[in-house]
């Protein structure tokens, strides 16, 4: 999966998982906070992250995640634990 | 001070409205069936008493449906028909409303989920343990519908619900709540809970090619309780505001009474029933010579039957075999935690309507159960005093007693 590829599939799982959200405002620079997401909204979206791109994060690196490119990134960089 | 019942909703195998619930419970509609929420092949036991058709979306957003357990998403829905029954709560200040529920065993559904990710490595969804804590839905019920008073949770096994209902009346009648949401939920259809009961040989294994005729409290040849789920709930006010903000009244709740066996973690003893029962009478102001229904504890366990049989008749001695008693776990199994809520409604509407509801599969009785069970076939017969039994794990006995106004 190309760059441009994951970030659209990305933004469409986020899209997918916040309710009341327009997905044409989701970018690779929006932050949590600015989606609506709270500290506890977020970790459950990084959960349900897990299982739907087959990475698993790091329980401290995962305090660093902080916006959409954040998870895209993460993503990329660390090849899939499991084939969901 | 009198406490009355205004408001009340439940959720079950035979119903998810009181009305098709009762209308089921005295047509004795059984509703246990194969188990259909999971793969149930290796379970000795593979049949249960389950809600099926349940959609939390129709009442919670999907962020609320991430953040309960099943059990959770079934009280709301039954704490959901009990409010618009009783209709014109908020006239009472938000901290003077109170919850009192009971469970068993909590959001087990989602720790036996947690477990199997933790023990495959990985990740815990992070809404694990305020979905699994037994005051989850109590809490819940609380939130969604600014009741911030009092918020207790009863978990003693099977008579969960009857305590939290008399934690209820007592909250009541010391002035620390002007009206209580209070019964109870349970959801443990599920694999490992069942195969701990299994283990314990409390669950019946002997009718899972005919599921229908498995629940059969007081009948030969019965071999266990069958696994039920749902929930329950009352909403509880003294009679003088009910009447008041003319609220419609069901019934009275008289009196309530527990005791605790102390002899043994699982096996049920005379004793303690007796003295529960006869704790709920005293607390009522009434006597034995007034009670003309007893909705029993009744699971279909071979022990347990006999034990509440014989407890019957050491406390109504010679009445004993003319009080019509019936069994509703004969059709919806045992719902551990809400099933004394659910036998609190039956009780209730058999005071309402003059109905009472049957034991289902009860073609042949154990000669040591020599009551009347109300066997097969509604009856009726004018009640005005009812008895809910509740026996649970740990040697809780539990009664309460509902009254016609």
């Amino acid at each position: 999966m190309d760059t441009a590829e994951l970030e659209a599939k990305v933004i469409e799982f986020i899209a997918s998982k916040v309710e009341n959200i327009d997905t044409s405002t989701i970018t690779t620079a929006s932050k949590f906070e600015e989606l609506g997401l709270d500290s506890m909204d977020t970790v459950q979206l990084l959960f349900d992250a897990e299982d739907a791109f087959g990475v698993t994060f790091d329980g401290e690196e995962v305090k660093n995640l902080r916006s959409v490119g954040d998870i895209i990134d993460y993503i990329g960089n660390h090849p899939p634990t499991s084939v969901l | 001070m009198r406490i009355v019942v205004t408001g009340m909703g439940i959720v079950s195998p035979i119903g998810a409205s009181v009305d098709q619930f009762w209308k089921n419970a005295v047509a004795g509609v059984s509703g246990i069936g194969g188990i259909q929420s999971f793969d149930a092949t290796k379970q000795r036991s593979k049949i249960a008493g389950e809600v099926t058709g349940f959609d939390p979306a129709l009442f919670l957003s999907a962020k609320q449906i991430e953040q309960t357990d099943r059990f959770t998403q079934l009280a709301l829905h039954a704490a959901q028909q009990a409010l618009e029954d009783a209709q014109g709560l908020e006239g009472y200040q938000p901290r003077r409303l109170a919850v009192s529920l009971g469970s068993g065993m909590g959001g087990f559904s989602t720790f036996e989920f947690s477990a199997a990710r933790r023990l495959q490595n990985k990740s815990v969804p992070p809404f694990s343990v305020p979905r699994i804590m037994a005051n989850s839905a109590a809490a819940w019920i609380a939130t969604k519908y600014g009741l911030k008073g009092p918020n207790l949770t009863c978990s003693t096994a099977c008579s969960s619900a009857a305590n939290a209902i008399g934690m209820a009346l007592d909250l009541l009648r010391t002035g620390k709540a002007d009206a209580v949401v209070t019964g109870g939920a349970e959801a443990c259809v599920l694999p490992l809970t069942m195969t701990g009961f299994e283990a314990l040989f409390a669950l019946s294994t002997g009718f899972n090619a005919d599921p229908a005729h498995a629940s059969r409290p007081f009948a030969k040849g019965r071999d266990g309780f069958v696994m039920g789920e749902g929930a329950g709930i009352l909403v509880l006010e003294r009679e003088d505001a009910a009447q008041k903000r003319g609220a419609k009244i069901y019934a009275r709740l008289a009196g309530y009474g527990c005791a605790c066996d102390a002899t043994h973690i699982v096996a049920p003893d005379i004793d303690g029933q007796v003295a529960a029962m006869q704790a709920a009478l005293d607390d009522a102001g009434m006597t034995s010579g007034q009670v003309d229904y007893i909705n029993a504890h009744a699971t279909s366990t071979p022990i347990g039957d006999v034990v509440e049989t014989k407890a019957i008749k050491q406390l109504f001695a010679e009445r004993a075999p003319e009080i019509p008693i019936s069994a509703t776990k004969s059709m919806i199994g045992h719902s551990i935690g809400a099933s004394a809520a659910i036998g609190s409604i039956a009780a209730i509407m058999t005071l309402q309507t003059g109905t009472i509801h049957p034991t289902i599969n009860l073609l042949e009785a154990d000669p040591e159960c020599d009551l009347n069970y109300t066997p097969n076939s509604a009856v009726e017969k004018k009640a005005q005093t009812a008895l809910c039994n509740a026996f649970g794990f740990g040697g809780n006995n539990v009664s309460i007693v509902f009254t016609t106004l």
